[in-house]
């Protein structure tokens, strides 16, 4: 993807192929999820590791305090007899906020390849499809989709398949935007840098990209976690009849 | 798809797809088991515990109440037993009281008797020995005072006459 800046142009890539497997591309992205799951795995070791039942220690308080929460929000939105989906709320969380948060680090974001959105996505419309045929059975889940007039068939089906895509697009859109927006105020920043005659060293590029760094990395990362986690779980547990309250 | 080993910027790609599905859920196992699993479970104990715990104090609170009401008991039956000792030891100081008061009484009676009877003999005593000391007395006298004039035989007379009155209650009056 590339932009016209006057007489140069900017190119916005897409992630780079590393290797190769069996005709499968492993991309940037691919490798760094490794490096996100490696960092997860590693602080959820250490959060649980050694746990003690009377005296908890502060990173066990921590661990604690995500699970209770997870399971909360997923017991609020789903329903307690669904509580088996916290574990994958909390998994689709975490590597979500963390793929967004390494472009901290400079490193090009897992969230910000529409394929990596896309597979998420995916997951949750074939859990929403796994739990309407349970609750329905198979009959009553191909029925379901004339309701409530045989009419609006294909408009529940497009809508059906709308909520994956709709995801998908947001999460990776927020995220991409950010690295565009990124790679085109250094490249202004740089310009401006060789305009006032500092080509050698383009001091504009220093700080100026630290503050939109705080929005498009740490906020929108943030909330696309959670709106995508928020949606998974509401469209989830929406597929569940509603359970009684209680 | 690819320009110079990068995908472009908007791509859907199968292989990252696959690979993403695949990390997603080895993440999702490790998050279930080691996060999940191994907070869930210290949590069901502490509440276990706590549930313990509780049943424990209530079954604590049972015994108590169960041992209270013994106390209260024996404590009733104690009462009763102590009243009824304190009202057996005071029969009993009242007889062995008025035992020795009765003793007592008895003993002073006889005192009292022994010692009239020793101030009579002590009397009578004395009453004879003043009346040979008055005799012998009033002999010596009525020697000095009529020496020769008085025969022996009006002496006799009138000595054995002052000895009579000596022994009267009018005389022992003066």
């Amino acid at each position: 993807m590339g932009f016209k800046l006057g007489s140069e142009e900017v190119v916005v890539n897409g992630p780079k192929v590393a290797f190769k497997v069996f005709g499968l591309n492993v991309t940037e992205t691919v490798i760094l999820s490794w490096v996100v799951m490696a960092v997860i795995i590693g602080l959820v070791l250490f959060m649980t590791h050694n746990m003690s039942k009377d005296n908890p220690s502060k990173k066990q308080v921590v661990a604690e305090w995500i699970v209770e929460t997870v399971n909360g929000m997923v017991r609020d939105s789903m329903g307690s007899k669904n509580l088996v989906y916290a574990p994958y709320m909390a998994t689709i969380f975490s590597f979500s906020i963390f793929g967004s948060l390494i472009s901290v680090l400079g490193l090009r974001p897992v969230t910000g390849d529409f394929s990596t959105t896309l597979a998420w996505a995916l997951i949750t419309f074939f859990m929403i499809q796994y739990a309407k045929i349970k609750n329905d059975g198979i009959l009553g889940y191909f029925v379901g989709f004339s309701k409530p007039i045989a009419l609006l068939t294909p408009i529940n089906i497009i809508s059906e398949l709308a909520t994956p895509v709709s995801m998908s697009i947001r999460h990776f859109g927020n995220v991409a935007s950010g690295i565009v927006i990124t790679q085109l105020l250094y490249f202004a920043l740089t310009g401006l840098s060789h305009a006032v005659g500092l080509s050698v060293f383009p001091v504009f590029t220093i700080g100026i990209p630290a503050v939109l760094s705080v929005y498009f990395d740490l906020f929108t990362g943030f909330m696309q976690a959670f709106i995508f986690t928020m949606l998974t779980m509401a469209n989830v547990g929406a597929a569940y009849p509603e359970e009684e309250q209680h | 798809m690819s320009e110079n080993g990068f995908l472009s910027f908007l791509s859907i790609d199968y292989g990252t797809i696959i690979l993403v599905l695949i990390n997603t859920f080895i993440l999702f196992l490790v998050i279930k088991h080691f996060l999940f699993g191994r907070v869930n479970k210290i949590i069901e104990e502490r509440q276990a515990d706590v549930r313990k715990t509780y049943e424990e104090a209530d079954k604590s609170m049972a015994h108590a109440k169960e041992l209270e009401t013994n106390y209260n008991e024996l404590l009733s039956s104690a009462k009763d037993e102590s009243a009824e000792i304190v009202k057996n030891a005071t029969k009993k100081a009242q007889v062995r009281s008025d035992e020795i008061i009765t003793n007592a009484k008895t003993e002073a009676g006889s005192i009292i008797s022994r010692a009239n009877e020793e101030i009579a003999h002590e009397k009578q005593r004395a009453m004879s020995e003043m009346k040979n000391e008055i005799s012998s007395i009033a002999m010596m006298m009525a020697e000095k005072i009529i020496q020769k004039e008085i025969s022996q035989k009006d002496h006799e007379a009138l000595i054995n006459d002052f000895i009579e009155n000596v022994g009267d209650d009018a005389w022992q009056q003066k």
